[in-house]
């Protein structure tokens, strides 16, 4: 008989926060150990929760962008547990009341086709801190670091509507490109500021049931996740097939060896509503407010570029792939140059190029302005494209303008006709054996006398000019 | 002599006269109250050495309003209950002008129901919580004891304003202003009405029920309409803060675990021993069981919580309509033949406040006058509970009240 996976996730979003989620302590877990830490964040007695406001915008947003009904009413509960990650014996969650119910993500499947993946809800919590193991001599010891304490993270989690490890990867992709155009959440998962879990089970091809399912965790990159699903996926139609039961309950991920582990049965503590922290009320003029603030979202600004620039739709997938490189993109066509160029130069040129030299894109010294002046020349001839690949190396070394670093480095392309047919005549003079193989209908010569031809000019020569007169002395 | 009583004594010298509202005055509190560097306790061995390190904002205020603050009174642990009668002594004692007591079931009005004095606990959300180490958020303030209404309205005027700190207070964000207090308060509005509740008055033995009828009797004799009100439910109200109580306590003493502060255990193989160790060495008997009571409810009987969430709910709907008919409900403060003193287990410190934790459930002002409600030997306490948030109202009727009386027994009525 055959199976069909039921896929869930649950995933962990550290919010792009400058504070902590109920004190004012920097939300800069990386810091020194135990340096952003206040009586709030330690729940030293007498500590009283102050819910941050920044923390409920940038939850909404994250929200608002995955098409979530964001609820009038929520508040906090307390999951009852205890560890020393967790100061107070319990973490604030919401749990009852949260955030936002429904929502939805498109992802393409394997076939091509759109396919809808609902949420079930996001509710916001506070991360714990970090525990380090360490020995003392032959005594282990465990620090406790509380700067993650009290950090603001959003948990969204999905409806079973995921078949497939592809399902789960592409969902991933896309909740992560959503959420990063918000500006709320970086969303790395090697960083750890994505975490995802999943929850598998199989039912027989056909059936609507739902099975007893699987929690697999400690996945740190989406191909991890991918992996670990498909992983999971043999496993339990392994154990089906000998007819072992299969229970709730928790297992690991080890990259290494690809394989899940047992790890504990799934623990589910109590969660009782919080008296500390306020109820939070949302009215429609603020949820208004919220997403007037919401920047145009990737697949509607594929459909525009498609339209305003004419770019074909996977190129401008790739330009809305993050919404820096799109606005970037954007930029440089406004300052003139055009979109299919820039939209080929940016995918093949300086995506690399950035890359190469090290820099992030966002800090890239390869503003748009000089972007497009270096494009622009290129549109107008006037330098050729191996001059305006060498001119891009140089924006990264020096502060000059493109055109500056044109003249300086004498990169500004010979289209002159008399300059070009000098140059073409002691090509000619100096490579009869190739001249005579063209003139035998050996028609390839002319590329290797077009690049000797280049070579003389230093590169410099509009090629295209090159050849036009080169097949007219040939004539 | 001040041993027993007290579990410090502040020896700093005494604040500059510098006119402040409360210069000259003095205050007394309890070790679960933050003053900074203080020994802060709160009674329990789960915080033994434990100093605090910041003013609670209630202490903050009054240091700069010019009280002294003289030192903790001795309490119980985590304030779970009476500590004997330490409170009442020290203001039968005349120590100090106030005394500040975490009114969580009724305790402010208790122990000066005992002292034979006033004792007030505020609206929830009228005096910051920020830095006050408490066990049931939801149902503790800071309460007052003293021996005239005066010290109390002053005491207010200070420690009653909104706080940046404690966002459960409702001037934040909402339009309105947050009430004013002001040092003596204004009889600006005549005392009109009183209801009594029906449910209380059944609850009553006979004896309680005359002194108390002839207290109202009196009052009615003012000119006042004295008129029966019903709280439907005011006899859940027990469970329902005995079972929210304890799943509130349950959590707040998560954090007494010994990792950060507090009693940490000598032995322990692991970390979980170091909790249960640590805890187990912490807790003494009675909170032990109230803990434990409410991680039942949590893991074992969520739905009893649920119920009683709901119950809290009707109880604060049927309080409000009380007050829509009448300036102030009226009702007994303590039972006589219970010892408030001697009650040691969880069903005899909930037999002490079966009539006063009713305003901690519903977060109404409530207050408690001496010497008119006396049954043989016992002051039984008038309990007065008022609207919410006019609590400057609730201590002007309190004064009017006890004028009146006092002008009625003068006239022999």
């Amino acid at each position: 008989m055959g199976y069909e996976a039921v896929i869930g996730l649950e995933i962990h979003v550290q919010l792009s926060c400058t504070t902590k989620m109920f004190c004012d302590c920097p939300n800069r877990p990386g810091d020194d150990p135990n340096t952003n830490i206040c009586p709030i964040c330690l729940w030293l007695p007498g500590a009283v929760p102050r819910f941050s406001l920044e923390t409920l915008e940038k939850a909404t947003l994250a929200c608002l962008a995955l098409n979530c009904d964001v609820q009038p009413r929520s508040a906090f509960d307390q999951k009852v547990y205890y560890y020393p990650d967790l100061p107070k014996g319990f973490q604030l969650s919401q749990h009852h009341m949260p955030l936002a119910r429904g929502g939805w993500i498109d992802i393409m499947d394997e076939d091509g086709k759109p396919k809808n993946l609902r949420l079930h809800h996001v509710h916001m919590e506070e991360d714990v801190a970090k525990l380090v193991h360490e020995t003392e001599g032959r005594t282990p010891i465990s620090l406790v670091d509380f700067n993650r304490a009290g950090t603001p993270l959003i948990e969204i989690v999905t409806e079973p509507d995921m078949r497939s490890p592809h399902d789960a990867m592409a969902f991933l992709k896309v909740l992560r490109t959503q959420l990063r155009y918000t500006g709320c959440a970086e969303c790395s998962m090697d960083q750890g500021t994505m975490r995802c879990d999943a929850n598998i089970s199989l039912r027989p091809l056909g059936s609507d049931q739902l099975n007893t399912k699987v929690e697999v965790k400690n996945m740190n990159s989406i191909q991890h996740v991918g992996n670990a699903i498909a992983y999971e996926i043999k496993r339990q139609a392994e154990s089906l097939k000998n007819n072992e039961p299969i229970m709730l309950h928790t297992r690991l991920w080890d990259p290494e060896k690809g394989i899940t582990t047992a790890m504990r049965a799934k623990f589910e503590g109590p969660c009782v509503p919080d008296p500390a922290v306020t109820q939070i009320l949302v009215t429609d003029e603020w949820l208004r407010k919220m997403a007037s603030k919401l920047p145009e979202m990737p697949h509607r600004k594929v459909s525009r570029f498609v339209r305003q620039y004419g770019l074909a739709h996977d190129e401008a997938a790739q330009m809305s792939s993050e919404r820096e490189l799109s606005e970037y993109f954007e930029a440089v066509v406004k300052f003139g140059a055009s979109p299919r160029t820039v939209a080929n130069w940016i995918a093949t040129q300086l995506l690399p190029a950035v890359k190469e030299h090290g820099h992030e894109f966002a800090t890239s010294p390869v503003t748009a302005r000089r972007f497009s002046g270096l494009i622009t020349m290129l549109e107008k001839d006037e330098i050729n494209s191996n001059s305006a690949r060498s001119v891009l190396n140089k924006l990264f070394e020096t502060a000059k303008s493109p055109e500056e670093i044109v003249d300086q480095f004498g990169f500004r392309q010979v289209s002159d006709t008399g300059a070009l047919r000098g140059i073409v005549d002691q090509v000619i003079s100096e490579n009869m054996s190739a001249v005579e193989n063209y003139k035998n209908g050996n028609k390839k010569s002319i590329g290797f006398l077009v690049g000797q031809a280049m070579k003389l000019s230093q590169g410099k020569a509009n090629p295209k000019r090159l050849q036009e007169i080169l097949r007219e002395s040939l004539a | 002599m001040h041993e027993s009583l007290y579990t410090y004594l502040d020896s700093s010298p005494l604040p500059a006269s510098a006119g402040g509202a409360l210069s000259g005055r003095s205050v007394a509190i309890q070790p679960n109250m933050s003053v900074r560097g203080w020994p802060t306790t709160a009674g329990s061995k789960a915080l033994e050495a434990f100093t605090a390190i910041y003013d609670a904002t209630v202490i903050a205020r009054l240091k700069q309003a010019g009280a002294h603050i003289k030192g903790s009174i001795r309490m119980s642990e985590l304030g779970f209950g009476l500590a004997g009668d330490t409170g009442a002594t020290v203001l039968q004692k005349g120590d100090v002008d106030c005394l500040l007591v975490t009114d969580t079931m009724g305790e402010a009005r208790m122990t000066a129901c005992v002292a034979g004095d006033f004792g007030f606990k505020p609206s929830y959300g009228m005096v910051p919580r920020f830095g006050l180490i408490g066990l049931i958020p939801s149902m503790e303030c800071f309460g007052i004891a003293a021996k005239n209404i005066k010290d109390i309205a002053g005491a207010m005027s200070v420690m009653a304003e909104s706080d940046s700190r404690d966002l459960s207070m409702p001037a934040f964000g909402a339009d309105l202003d947050f009430p004013r207090f002001h040092r003596v308060p204004e009889p600006r509005e005549p005392i009109r009405s009183c209801g009594v509740v029906r449910e209380c008055m059944d609850m009553l033995e006979n004896d309680e029920s005359q002194a108390f009828g002839a207290a109202m009797a009196r009052l009615a004799g003012q000119g006042i309409r004295i008129e029966e009100v019903h709280l439907k439910d005011f006899e859940l109200a027990r469970e329902v803060h005995n079972v929210i109580g304890a799943v509130e306590a349950s959590s707040s003493a998560g954090k007494y675990d010994g990792v950060r502060y507090g009693h940490r255990t000598a032995s322990a193989k692991n970390w979980n021993d170091m909790y249960m160790n640590s805890r187990a060495e912490s807790f003494g008997v009675l909170v032990k069981s109230y803990l434990f009571q409410g991680a039942y409810f949590q893991y074992e009987n969520y739905n009893a919580f649920v119920d009683a969430a709901r119950i809290r709910a009707r109880l604060l709907a049927q309080t409000e309509a009380a007050l829509e008919r009448f300036d102030v409900l009226l009702l007994p403060t303590r039972r006589a033949a219970v010892d408030p003193s001697s009650a040691h287990t969880i069903n005899t410190v909930y037999d002490v406040f079966s009539w006063t934790l009713i305003a901690n459930i519903t977060g109404h002002p409530a207050i408690t006058l001496p010497h008119m409600v006396e049954c043989g030997d016992t002051d039984l306490g008038l309990q007065l509970i008022g609207p919410r948030f006019q609590d400057e109202r609730l201590l002007s009727i309190a004064a009017q009240l006890t004028d009146l009386d006092m002008e009625a027994h003068h006239h022999g009525l």
